[in-house]
């Protein structure tokens, strides 16, 4: 009947995500106290654009005065 | 006001210059650099050039003009970056703010009022000081 074929297809992506589930517990573990890390490298990271940013800042003003007359 | 009446004719001349052939971008740059040197045109922390008060159809034009020339060259280099052109702008206002603002010449941080600058270095936004030089 399509009631039960829907039952046994609702048990099998129950199972699925039940396993799955089990099988990423270790991964949530790790991945919780990565999170401050995470702010930390993007703090970095963006400090590093900015810097990065200057030259390119820099080289723009240099390779086309025109832009940027005084 | 001798001055500005020398600036006005500095002005004319290269302006006739511009409709004497002289490329247009040099004539444009004399419009500016004039308007700049009378303090109605000046620097902008974001990037970009402002007017202050009332100015004339060809300094409007020609700050306009520029202000799209810079952005397309923020948007460009915002790109290769993969930045925001906001953020290229506004780093490369810290530098024009920095290093190409001369003694009385005007500009302006955020929304706050135009100012002249004085002998000393410009007080630049905090963002600016991350990478000083």
């Amino acid at each position: 009947m399509m009631g039960y074929g829907i039952w046994i297809g609702r048990t099998a992506r129950w199972s699925t995500g039940l396993l799955l589930a089990g099988m990423a517990g270790g991964c949530i573990q790790v991945r919780a106290p990565e999170k401050p890390i995470e702010i930390n490298l993007n703090v970095k990271i963006q400090q590093e654009v900015v810097v990065r940013l200057q030259q390119d800042a820099k080289d723009l003003i240099q390779n086309n005065p025109e832009l940027f007359p005084q | 006001m001798t001055s500005r009446i020398s600036k006005t004719a500095f002005a004319a001349v290269l302006l006739g210059l511009g409709a004497l052939g002289a490329s247009p971008a040099m004539a444009q740059d004399a419009v500016i650099s004039a308007a700049k040197a009378a303090g109605t045109v000046g620097e902008q922390a974001d990037g970009y050039l402002g007017i202050k008060g009332n100015v004339s159809g060809d300094v409007r034009s020609a700050v306009d003009a520029l202000n799209i020339k810079r952005r397309a060259a923020y948007t460009d280099l915002a790109a290769k970056r993969g930045v925001t052109v906001q953020d290229m702008a506004a780093v490369t206002g810290c530098q024009t703010l920095a290093g190409r603002v001369s003694q009385g010449q005007i500009y302006r941080i955020g929304t706050g009022d135009w100012q002249a600058k004085g002998a000393g270095p410009i007080a630049l936004p905090d963002y600016c000081a991350t990478a000083a030089k």
